[in-house]
């Protein structure tokens, strides 16, 4: 009986979908409004500037739909081959050397008006040509990028006997060898406290210090062989055995309280990092400050905004993208979020290049990060870099904990990246 | 109902509206179960890319799966996780359900709604705040074994992320929290409508609450407990969410708490293997399939042996 009563549920209503689309779709057509729909994560739209957007655009609304990283290029990669796609659609770097290998699935921004190459010098070169498909299709314009540097707690380095100047501090290490030899003096002065929050984050920092990945140019797998690799993934090892980082998972809650109860002495952030810092450990303001990135060159991150084949209304999408990616919006975002720009007229800006924050003792902050982002040098993107970013991530976890020698685990990440990949 | 013999429709114009009226079901069921079931199968026999397309690889899925030690370990985990909630859960549901049966109990509506209040919890907001309870250095568990002056015996700071049996616990503890008030209700239910006068002729004969408890209650909910087991079989291999948020799409480091669904997840969603996924998909359907129906007979057994 209760079955049968939900059947005429059922019938009730897909009658009254029936009704109410036969109603609104005409309307719809017929008026002027335009709804730009956008798939992000994270803090890639900024709210803020998207109110302003509409305010200068009146008729034009924009609805952002936020999911998580993974979860945003999952629901990609199903949409883009069919008509269901947003206007906009953010990608990851770690996922845009598979996104870009179908180029006909994102549209070539170089062949709508104005064309995307009229803007590509102000743009980070290497970061721009990561959005840059083989066979030189512009897919998208990016939006920010991680930068790297270290992040350190001055008390704690002070009671350490450490010097405590950002000069003196970035003199520490020049090295990565130099910076785990600094945290092996401080674990064994300090004991029961980490120099470093997490020492897997060693890994990513070294690897984009090469000049190449886990692809040569050509796109074949070179990951098992690049001695770069090889290195970072020794040097995290090395500070796991000397018991520099703590066993806790990043932006975990428990990572969370050591942050706050200063458990850490130095943590690896990219720009967006510090505004996490600043709003998970409100206490801490005027403890930390912030020294360069040991080889200086640094990035973890970033975003890029694309438009699928298929999206509805690809002008006005391009219009909107080249407004949001722009200068004046990119500053606005350093400086309210912290978000790292792409433009690079803005590293010389007083606003950014000249940014210093108070929470991290008037650190130099614009200054360090435009450094490490423009040393960083180009490497190739690949189809699964972040297959094998996770996998040898739990490989460096397991040596973190201790269940496996460092050798046992590289071997057994390069099986399970074989397995996976085959 | 009125019986009009006197009408001369036929029967079976009545069948068709009987039909039509049931027909939504078997439509809806069509189009979102079966169609998806047999399109799983389908999917199980091809190398699937979403955005690089398809090609015909015959059984090779199924042949890269039994060769799969991470597939043998997801189908540890999940038992284990399993066992290790089902078990304590189902004692004290029944230990509740026994309390809230006294008919001297006060404020039975309010117990009653306060058990069920972790059920309507979502399993994200509760895999969250256990996630932080079981955290290493500052999670309320660890701070409770101090306290407790654990540490003297060995036990200290558990890492209840990067252990196996530690993390097995963890998680087997969010679907006890969030399970026990639902399963003890239902016990309840059952026990409420046990016949007073079997206790009263127990009482009568001297029987303690104890052995009342083992030698009336007990008995007299088998099929409860049938019905329970069968359906926390079915739910315990599709541990899920509790996993994920807790450790991640790779149920850690070791794999140590990747369950069957959740490797199935991962395929999907790191591996980018839909036809890989859609096989594992396939071998769970026939686990849950062999389990109930283990499960069926033994209880069926049981039953027939006593009646």
């Amino acid at each position: 009986m209760a079955r049968a009563k939900l059947g005429k549920y059922w019938v009730a209503a897909i009658a009254l979908f029936a009704v109410l689309g036969g109603v609104v779709s005409p309307s719809s057509q017929a008026a002027a409004p335009i709804t730009i729909s956008i798939w992000t994560y994270g803090n890639v739209i900024d709210p803020v500037l998207v109110t302003q957007y509409q305010k200068l655009h009146p008729g034009i609304t924009i609805v952002a739909k936020k999911s998580d990283l993974d979860g945003n290029a999952q629901a990609l990669r199903y949409a883009l081959p069919s008509s269901a796609v947003p206007d906009i659609a953010a990608i990851e770097i770690s996922y845009m050397g598979e996104f870009r290998n179908y180029t006909q699935y994102l549209t070539d921004l170089s062949t709508l008006t104005p064309s995307a190459t009229t803007l590509k010098s102000s743009y980070l070169p290497w970061r721009w040509n990561d959005m840059v498909a083989d066979s030189g299709q512009v897919l998208g314009i990016p939006t920010d990028v991680g930068g790297l540097a270290v992040a350190y707690r001055v008390d704690l380095f002070k009671k350490a006997g450490l010097p405590t100047a950002p000069a003196a501090v970035s003199a520490l290490w020049p090295t990565w060898d130099k910076y785990i030899a600094t945290g092996q003096k401080y674990v064994a002065k300090e004991k029961g406290k980490a120099f470093i929050d997490i020492a897997q984050t060693i890994y990513t920092a070294v690897v984009n210090q090469g000049a190449q990945k886990y692809y040569d140019n050509s796109g074949n797998l070179v990951y098992a062989n690049n001695p770069n690799i090889q290195a970072a993934f020794n040097y995290t090892a090395a500070a796991s055995r000397a018991n520099l980082g703590t066993n806790v998972a990043q932006y975990s809650p428990d990572w969370n309280v050591g942050l706050n109860k200063g458990l850490y002495a130095t943590v690896l952030a990219p720009a967006w990092m510090l505004e996490y810092i600043k709003q998970y450990a409100p206490k801490t303001s005027g403890l930390w400050n912030v020294a360069t990135l040991p080889g200086n060159a640094g990035n973890q991150g970033g975003s890029a905004l694309t438009i699928p084949t298929h999206a509805a209304h690809p002008q006005e999408a391009w219009d909107f993208i080249r407004w949001y990616t722009d200068a004046a919006q990119q500053k606005f975002e350093f400086v309210h979020n912290l978000t790292f720009p792409t433009v690079t007229a803005l590293y010389t800006d007083p606003a950014v290049g000249g940014l210093k924050d108070p929470f991290f003792n008037n650190a130099p902050i614009g200054k360090i990060y435009s450094a490490s982002v423009n040393a960083v040098q180009p490497f190739e993107l690949g189809k699964k870099d972040r297959l094998i970013d996770s996998t040898i991530g739990q490989a460096l976890s397991r040596v973190q904990l201790g269940k496996q020698l460092p050798q046992a685990a590289w071997a057994q990440a390069l099986s399970d990246i074989n397995r996976a990949i085959n | 109902m009125s019986l009009r013999t006197s009408s001369v429709a036929p029967k079976h114009k009545d069948d068709k509206w009987g039909l039509l009226y049931v027909s939504p079901f078997f439509v809806i069921f069509g189009i979102f179960g079966l169609l998806p079931i047999l399109f799983t199968v389908y999917v199980s026999f091809f190398h699937w890319d979403p955005l690089a397309g398809h090609n015909y690889i015959g059984f090779e899925n199924f042949r890269h799966l039994f060769t799969d030690p991470y597939f043998y370990r997801a189908v540890r985990n999940t038992f284990s996780i399993f066992l290790i909630s089902f078990l304590p859960q189902t004692i004290l549901a029944l230990l509740l359900a026994n309390f809230l049966a006294n008919p001297n109990l006060k404020g039975k509506v309010f117990w009653r709604t306060v058990l069920l209040v972790p059920w309507v919890t979502s399993i994200l907001s509760v895999a969250i705040i256990f996630s932080e309870l079981f955290g290493q250095n500052y999670g309320m568990v660890n701070v409770a074994m101090r306290y407790l002056g654990l540490s003297h015996i060995g036990i200290h700071n558990i890492n209840w992320v990067g252990q196996t049996l530690p993390s097995h616990i963890a998680i087997a503890s969010m679907i006890i929290y969030r399970n026990l008030g639902y399963t003890s209700l239902i016990y309840l239910a059952s026990m409420l409508a046990i016949p007073r006068d079997l206790y009263e002729s127990a009482s009568l004969d001297g029987a303690s609450k104890l052995q009342q408890f083992r030698y009336v209650t007990i008995p007299q909910l088998k099929n409860t407990l049938t019905f329970m087991l069968i359906v926390g079989t079915i739910g315990g291999l599709q541990t899920f969410l509790e996993p994920l948020t807790y450790g991640g799409v790779q149920g850690g480091d070791s794999r140590q708490f990747s369950t069957l669904a959740l490797y199935l997840y991962e395929q999907i969603i790191i591996n980018n293997k839909l036809g890989y996924a859609a096989a594992i998909g396939v071998a769970i359907t026939i686990l849950t399939v062999i389990i109930s129906g283990v499960n069926f007979l033994v209880t069926r057994r049981i039953s027939g042996s006593d009646s």
